[in-house]
């Protein structure tokens, strides 16, 4: 009976929340540029609001006890400047708009760095706008001698794919800390999550060749490092024969000391192997062959980067692993 | 703790500054280690704010917390009454510094502030105390606002503009909120002020007494008479009637010695007489009597009347009083005299002042009537060389004696003293009143104000068919005193005032200052009457008058109109369009330019650069180029600068431009 009742109490809770959540894609749609009016800003009063009207009571109280009219009139010049503070306080956030700029990718478990930039509408000092995600760090802007501020925040990312931050928090209790007023933004900000590198211990799913991590595949200039389209000018010592046999394209094998040859990260090197560890292989690799200042390419189903070496290129190979499966990225 | 619940360096100073501006009206009436802790505190914290010292720890704040109240009790001898606990607050509140961290402590400190701020107003309503009160208010809320500037790390003055600014807007909505909401009674009994001294004329009057009233300036009460106001001569404010001389000194009758027959006022008659009505506002005296002209009624609740005609109420005024009453000043008091009453007011300690018994019986035994003795005794004060002072000898055994016939320096009570002595020595029925005499008129209100220095001491004696008579002794030796007051009647000696040497009171000959001070004391009047004094009979009165009717409507719709009225202006200069956004402007002063342009015939193609267009405007009117050139320039500074810009700047800067648009060649 009582878990029935826990089970649609939880239920409803859900659904509210759900309801809650229609009804604030409704009011504040995800936009890359928000600009805050009176439909996307809340205000309430504070903690210290609340005790801020406890002390209104105690010098009513007062002033009925002692029968002081300036008691009366302190009590009634608080109150109305309470009133006149969740104006002020709304013009703190009023007119301000939130521009998406960038996330960086991560690694799971590694925090993203998510670049905003705020900037204000009229000409009034902004103060203590604190900006947040529900899992990321704070950050406090003042918007004071300048129209505009970046701000970055970091947040942890979750496992391989995309991570939406999920709707941004903007409160402020500036000018008197009474009311709290804030939205809930959805900026349509997404960081990339690249897979979680996991060492494999050869590069091919065959010749027993020691490669037991990126240090050790530097060392020896023979040490077999992988396969690649047999180019032209290939030694012919490098041929893989045994796959020529089987009926596979011309290939050659790589060894780790050839630094001008360029490797392929191949879907199919790791047969057999489940999809997202084959991933996480792909990701290992691509980082040692970086680290070494290598030329890879990529090759999963669907897709195709040629060899090259570089940030730029590290970025592209990882979030193609990273996007595998989810959609392609824009690149 | 976040960074944003760190304190600011500006929230630190201007909390600081409200603590010292809080501390200072109480500072007459607190001992002075508190002060001292004060400025311990804030030390103390400005040394931990720049890390060269560090917090309490938990027992030292505990220490110190307990010393405070040891301090307290020791310097009041008790915790009751409001004086200890306002001290008890105060301390409270500078050892609070000692434990602001974070901003959660900044609240308690402040609101605290705000509460400081009452108990102020429990002790004085004066106009000037609740400016700088306001004043206060301002500085707390300061305080307030710099607790949410997070990074202003340097003391700033301007941050008290913005506090400002909204109290300013709060204002019309607190007046129309104090001007309506219901006053009513008090809902339990509260501290009063138990330290404070009891001010006035006290209920026991010995010889100098009096004199030493004399020396202060502070007001005792204002009247307002509904008529025309009568002659200074005829301003005696009854307040005490002292019927019985015990050990040197005159006092009252007491409840307990008064036969319950004797106890209720016999109505005089009054029939063919005007009364002269009057409302008289009292500042606290802590004392049960009110003053009133001979014969007063008042049809006030809570104003009771004793048998020998004075009012008073049974709860000591603690705060400023009004009251109304009617004066009927011919009206015959107690034609006829009880047995009882005639002995009270005849009884005198045996076998003392000798000589002065001795004397009335003499002067009586020449005369032919009680009327005749009592002006025999006058003319004696008068041609005899009696000195009329502020500054009179102290008297020793048998004090009539001395005075009589040796020092014969007195003032007026003891004159007062001496003659109903001799009056009751002769068997006549006399008492000593003690009150005040006169008061100022002041031109600007019509009100008479009455003070301290106009405190005195006269006679009534009880002549058959005239009943009780008033006499003043002190008329026969110092008659200036009657007509034209203290100051007048000391002009000789110089003693008046003497020693408030910068009390205005005493520049009156000086015309401007005069003026002012009058001025004031008519401004401080209608403060007191209306503001500090209003209630709900006002209420009721205003409301009459604003609505004809009083009906909860009325408060719904009066409030929601002012609330409306006030705070739509408020929002509109806040939210409203006059505050643009900086590119807005300056790109509306370009299209402007644009504007101007393309009347001349030179329209600028969508997309084109500034400068491209300055370009072809230069090639297509040379008469132009300059002009069109410097504008572009500017408006490009502009255009790209204006994130770094302070805001002054930035406005001038637009408004030099705008103003090279009028100067188009």
């Amino acid at each position: 009976m009582r878990s029935r009742l826990h089970t649609s109490i939880a239920g409803l809770r859900q659904y509210a929340h759900r309801g809650f959540g229609h009804w604030m894609q409704r009011r504040i749609p995800a936009a890359r540029s928000v600009t805050l009016n009176q439909r996307r800003i809340f205000i309430l009063p504070s903690r210290a609001g609340l005790f801020f009207g406890v002390l209104l009571l105690v010098i009513l109280l007062t002033a009925i006890n002692y029968q002081n009219n300036m008691s009366y009139a302190l009590a009634f010049l608080l109150a109305t400047l309470f009133v006149v503070a969740t104006l002020h306080t709304y013009a703190n956030l009023a007119g301000l708009t939130l521009h998406a700029l960038a996330a960086t990718p991560a690694f799971p478990g590694q925090q993203s760095t998510f670049s905003l930039r705020l900037e204000r509408g009229r000409l009034q000092a902004h103060y203590g706008l604190r900006l947040a995600w529900p899992d990321s760090g704070e950050a406090t802007v003042n918007l004071v001698t300048t129209d505009s501020a970046e701000v970055h925040l970091y947040l942890p990312v979750g496992s391989r794919g995309w991570h939406h931050p999920g709707r941004l928090l903007l409160e402020s209790t500036y000018p008197l800390g009474l009311l709290r007023c804030w939205t809930w933004v959805d900026l349509d900000l997404r960081a990339v999550v690249y897979p979680q590198p996991l060492v494999s211990p050869e590069l091919v799913g065959a010749q027993g060749n020691r490669a037991d991590g990126a240090a050790a595949a530097i060392t020896g200039s023979d040490d077999f490092y992988g396969f690649r389209e047999y180019r032209f000018g290939d030694s012919l010592r490098q041929v893989h024969w045994k796959g020529l046999a089987k009926g596979q394209a011309l290939q050659s094998k790589d060894y780790a000391s050839y630094a001008s040859h360029s490797a392929w990260l191949d879907w199919e090197l790791f047969h057999g192997v489940p999809p997202e560890q084959r991933l996480s292989h792909l990701c290992y690799w691509a980082l040692a062959f970086h680290r070494r200042n290598e030329d890879y390419g990529l090759r999963i189903p669907g897709l195709r980067i040629d060899p090259a070496r570089g940030d730029v290129h590290l970025d592209r190979v990882l979030s193609a692993l990273a996007l595998y499966g989810h959609e392609q990225p824009v690149l | 703790m976040t960074g944003q619940e760190l304190l600011p360096r500006n929230a630190l100073v201007w909390i600081i500054i409200s603590q010292f501006a809080l501390l200072a009206p109480h500072l007459a009436r607190l001992p002075v280690w508190v002060i001292l802790v004060y400025l311990v505190a804030a030390c103390w914290r400005t040394m931990v704010h720049q890390g060269r010292w560090s917090y309490p720890r938990r027992w030292t704040k505990l220490g110190l917390i307990l010393a405070g109240f040891g301090a307290i009790v020791a310097s009041y001898g008790n915790l009751l009454g409001l004086e200890p606990m306002v001290a008890l607050l105060l301390t409270a509140f500078a050892l609070k510094l000692l434990e602001l961290v974070q901003r959660k402590d900044a609240y308690v400190l402040l609101f605290l502030g705000y509460f400081i701020c009452v108990t102020s107003f429990l002790f004085s309503q004066d106009i000037v105390l609740v400016l700088y009160s306001l004043f206060t208010v301002v500085l707390v809320t300061t305080a307030l606002v710099a607790l949410h500037q997070p990074g202003e790390n340097r003391f700033r003055p301007g941050t008290i503009r913005l506090p400002a600014t909204m109290l300013a807007q709060a204002f019309p909505l607190m007046l129309v909120l104090f001007f309506l909401f219901p006053r009513i009674g008090p809902l339990w009994t509260v501290p009063v002020k138990s330290h404070a001294a009891k001010t006035g004329v006290s209920d026991f009057m010995k010889p100098g007494d009096i004199s030493s009233l004399s020396q202060s300036g502070e007001m005792a009460f204002t009247v307002q008479f509904e008529g025309p106001i009568p002659a200074q001569s005829a301003l005696y404010w009854r307040g005490l009637v002292f019927s019985v001389l015990e050990e040197g000194a005159w006092r009252s009758l007491r409840r307990s010695e008064i036969p319950a027959a004797e106890t209720r006022p016999s109505i005089p008659d009054k029939a063919d007489e005007t009364p002269l009505a009057y409302s008289v506002l009292m500042t606290p005296t802590r004392q049960n009597w009110l003053y009133s002209l001979r014969y007063a009624e008042s049809s006030q609740s809570g104003l009771l009347s004793t048998a020998d005609f004075r009012l008073f109420t049974p709860v000591e005024i603690e705060d400023q009083f009004r009251y109304r009453a009617r004066s009927w000043l011919a009206a015959p008091l107690d034609i006829q005299l009880s047995s009882w009453r005639r002995r009270a007011e005849l009884a005198l300690p045996e076998g003392e002042n000798p000589r002065s018994v001795q004397l009335a019986r003499d002067m009586r035994a020449t005369s032919n009537s009680d009327a005749e003795f009592v002006d025999a005794v006058l003319g004696w004060f008068n041609r005899e060389s009696f000195v009329y002072t502020l500054q009179p000898p102290l008297l020793g055994q048998n004090p009539m004696d001395q005075f009589l016939f040796q020092t014969r320096r007195g003032f007026c009570e003891h004159y007062a003293y001496a003659f109903v002595l001799m009056m009751r020595a002769a068997g006549v029925p006399a008492r000593v009143i003690a009150g005040y005499q006169g008061g100022e008129v002041n031109p600007v209100n019509r009100t008479v104000i009455v003070r301290q220095f106009d405190a005195h001491a006269w006679a009534e004696v009880w002549l058959p068919g005239q009943g009780w008579v008033r006499v003043d002794p002190t008329g026969a030796v110092a008659p200036e005193r009657i007509e034209f007051g203290l100051e007048q009647a000391l002009v000789t000696e110089g003693s008046f005032l003497a020693n408030s040497p910068l009390s205005l009171l005493r520049y009156r000959g000086v015309g401007w200052v005069n003026m002012l001070r009058l001025r004031y004391e008519a401004l401080t009047y209608r403060w007191q009457s209306w503001v500090v004094g209003f209630n709900s009979e006002q209420q009721y009165q205003l409301l009459e008058d604003l609505f004809g009717s009083i009906r909860a409507r009325n408060f719904v719709i009066l409030f929601l109109v002012s609330g409306i009225l006030v705070l739509v202006p408020v929002a509109w200069l806040l939210l409203g369009r006059r505050q643009q956004r900086r590119a807005n402007a300056t790109q509306q002063c370009y299209l402007d330019f644009c504007t101007l342009l393309a009347r001349r015939g030179l329209s600028r193609d969508p997309g084109e650069a500034p400068a491209s267009f300055a370009h072809r405007v230069a090639l297509g009117n040379p008469a132009l180029a300059g002009w069109a050139q410097q504008f572009t320039r500017d408006f490009n500074h502009l255009a790209y600068a204006h994130d770094g810009l302070a805001a002054g700047e930035y406005r001038r800067l637009l408004a030099a431009l705008r103003a090279q648009l009028r100067q188009i060649p």
